[in-house]
């Protein structure tokens, strides 16, 4: 199963690991770490977005957080994704 | 239920705790009556040797019986072995049902959750940290914790809402008769001072040293007058974990950048003037508070009266520059701050009661100009909360918050506004601990956010050119901004936290976490 990854565990940042999930699997996003008990929503919504918005359909997304603001969070999820699929597009 | 002067919904009776009085204001409160008192005891010329031979015979020999009330003081901190041992033996002896009144624990005494388990303590009125903490935030002890400031439990003990069983008191010098101090020894901690009350009030007072010295030993701190029973050990501590090295001002540009603002707001203030008294504690930030003053103080040559509280290396070095007049210590938190007092009659060793407890004929939090704390949350009323943390949880004491807020004329939250994600600034804090009503200004790395009822304070700083004020209403939209919107913490309607005000007044309650 092919994996990427993006970000670090350093404070105000996460460490997001996106694996290929089967074609209609959807996407399924995990969240731990320091924020995850109040801003679980708001990161999954930033995550699902930016999925969204990469046309990505079937993903598995863990992010390990570390307090990230949306704005890092949203950056890690693209560059992970695009570490993923890279040569593809 | 009903509601209590900031709106918190607090119920007329709480199991394990009992009725309740509502917080009606700061200073809305106040006593009649009669001070408590302690047992009488009598001690004829038959008795000139209060020793007795280990932990045990000393336990036994003080008659602590299962149901009764223990209490501790804090300052050997996390080098502290006396909890662990006394409670240990209780255990060993069968003695169960104990209240434990700790001035407050720290990570060393996570030990104490084997005994919390198997029903050894079922009652703590104190500081819940780390461990303890969360194990009591997720309904792990059947009564809930009480928490009092640093003044608050000295009047709960006067005024008799406590009653102290035993006191165990770890002493880093004593002689046979029971004579104290924490000055000297393999284990000094500098000021005894949280452990005053208890020795004065206990029905039994027991000494516990690893220095024991020719009588009379000297100097005193705590005297034979209150001692019933000395203990030698092997050690009371590690010394490592009793004081720090030096404590250091922080590095990191944001908070140098907030303890900037927050000194430029004090050479604003009315109170930035010879003899005027400070607090700032231990904490990164007041450090560097500290030394940006002490620059603002030389530069425009005034002399500061005393500085108060938890005593360390820095305040110390203003003592010996002449910046200060005088330290009135409780606690001393570092190697310099424990030589000091020990040397130096200018700097005073004074008990918890003296520093801080609201009913009695004046405590020193109410000669203090001024105050810098710090929060784990502020909310637009300006309402401070440091029990809890973002996820709920009950993870730290009260200390003086309550108290210096109260008696300084200008008091200082100082903080980032975020940390992590988590911001300092809400609309509502989660619990409360120190009502906004004596909270005068937040500093955050966007400036200066001053309590619209400090008029006074604001036109201060209006005139001085290039002071950055900053709005409540902006700090907390900034705060939303930045963070994003927070889902609720889960909670169950089990009331595990009663924090109370200093004159014993529900402020608010903390309820138990909804198991994930």
């Amino acid at each position: 199963m092919n994996t990427a990854q993006a970000g670090t565990l350093e404070s105000m940042d996460c460490l997001v690991t996106v694996s290929e999930a089967a074609q209609g699997a959807g996407v399924k996003i995990q969240i731990a770490g320091s924020s995850a008990a109040r801003f679980k929503s708001a990161m999954e919504k930033k995550a699902a977005e930016v999925i969204a918005s990469m046309g990505v359909k079937d993903i598995d997304i863990s992010i390990q957080d570390n307090g990230a603001l949306d704005i890092v969070l949203g950056a890690r999820v693209e560059a992970a994704v695009k570490r993923l699929i890279g040569g593809e597009r | 239920m009903a509601k209590n002067a900031l709106g918190r919904e607090i119920p007329e009776f709480i199991e394990g705790y009992g009725k309740t009085k509502l917080f009606q204001g700061a200073f809305a409160l106040k006593p009649e009556g009669y001070r408590a008192g302690g047992k009488i005891r009598c001690v004829n010329n038959t008795c000139t040797d209060k020793r007795v031979s280990g932990i045990k015979a000393a336990i036994a020999a003080s008659g602590l019986k299962s149901g009764m009330t223990v209490s501790f003081h804090h300052h050997l901190r996390n080098g502290d072995f006396v909890v662990n041992m006394v409670i240990d033996a209780c255990a060993e002896m069968g003695i169960k049902n104990l209240t434990l009144f700790p001035t407050a624990l720290f990570g060393v005494h996570k030990k104490l959750i084997e005994h919390i388990k198997s029903g050894v303590i079922t009652r703590i009125m104190g500081s819940v940290n780390g461990p303890i903490g969360q194990l009591v935030s997720e309904g792990g002890m059947d009564v809930p914790v009480v928490l009092r400031s640093h003044g608050g439990r000295p009047r709960a003990v006067a005024s008799g809402d406590v009653h102290i069983d035993v006191a165990f008191i770890a002493a880093p010098t004593a002689d046979k008769y029971g004579n104290i101090c924490g000055t000297q020894g393999k284990s000094a901690c500098g000021s005894l001072g949280y452990a005053f009350t208890d020795a004065q009030f206990a029905d039994c007072v027991v000494a516990v040293t690893d220095n024991l010295q020719p009588y009379p030993a000297a100097p005193v701190s705590i005297s034979q007058l209150n001692v019933d029973i000395v203990v030698e050990v092997p050690s009371i501590g590690d010394p490592a974990g009793i004081v720090s090295g030096t404590t250091k001002v922080t590095r990191d540009p944001l908070r140098l950048l907030i303890a900037k603002y927050a000194s430029e707001l004090i050479e604003a203030s009315p109170y930035f003037k010879e003899g005027i008294s400070f607090q700032t504690g231990a904490g990164g930030i007041p450090l560097a508070v500290t030394a940006f003053m002490k620059e603002a103080m030389i530069k425009r040559g005034i002399k500061g009266s005393f500085g108060l509280g938890g005593i360390t290396g820095y305040f110390v070095e203003l003592l010996k520059e002449g910046l200060v007049e005088r330290l009135m210590d409780v606690q001393s938190f570092d190697l310099e701050a424990v030589r000091s007092i020990g040397e130096n009659p200018k700097h005073i060793e004074i008990s918890a009661d003296w520093y801080a407890n609201p009913w009695n004929s004046g405590a020193a939090v109410n000669m203090l100009d001024v105050v810098i704390l710090g929060a784990t949350e502020v909310d637009v009323n300006f309402n401070a909360n440091v029990n809890t943390e973002a996820e709920g949880a009950l993870l730290h004491g009260t200390g003086g918050h309550q108290d210096t807020a109260a008696g300084a004329k200008l008091t200082i939250i100082a903080q980032p506004l975020l940390r992590g994600r988590i911001p300092c600034v809400t609309d509502n804090v989660y619990s409360v601990t120190t009502p906004g009503e004596v909270v005068d200004a937040i500093i955050t790395e966007y400036g200066i956010t001053i309590n619209p009822k400090r008029k006074d304070l604001l036109d201060a700083c209006s005139a001085v050119k290039g002071l950055p004020l900053v709005s409540m209403d902006e700090l907390v939209s900034r705060a939303h901004k930045m963070s994003g919107p927070t889902d609720p913490v889960a909670t169950e309607d089990r009331i595990i936290g009663v924090v109370e005000w200093r004159d014993g007044t529900v402020i608010d309650v903390v309820h138990q976490l909804k198991k994930k």
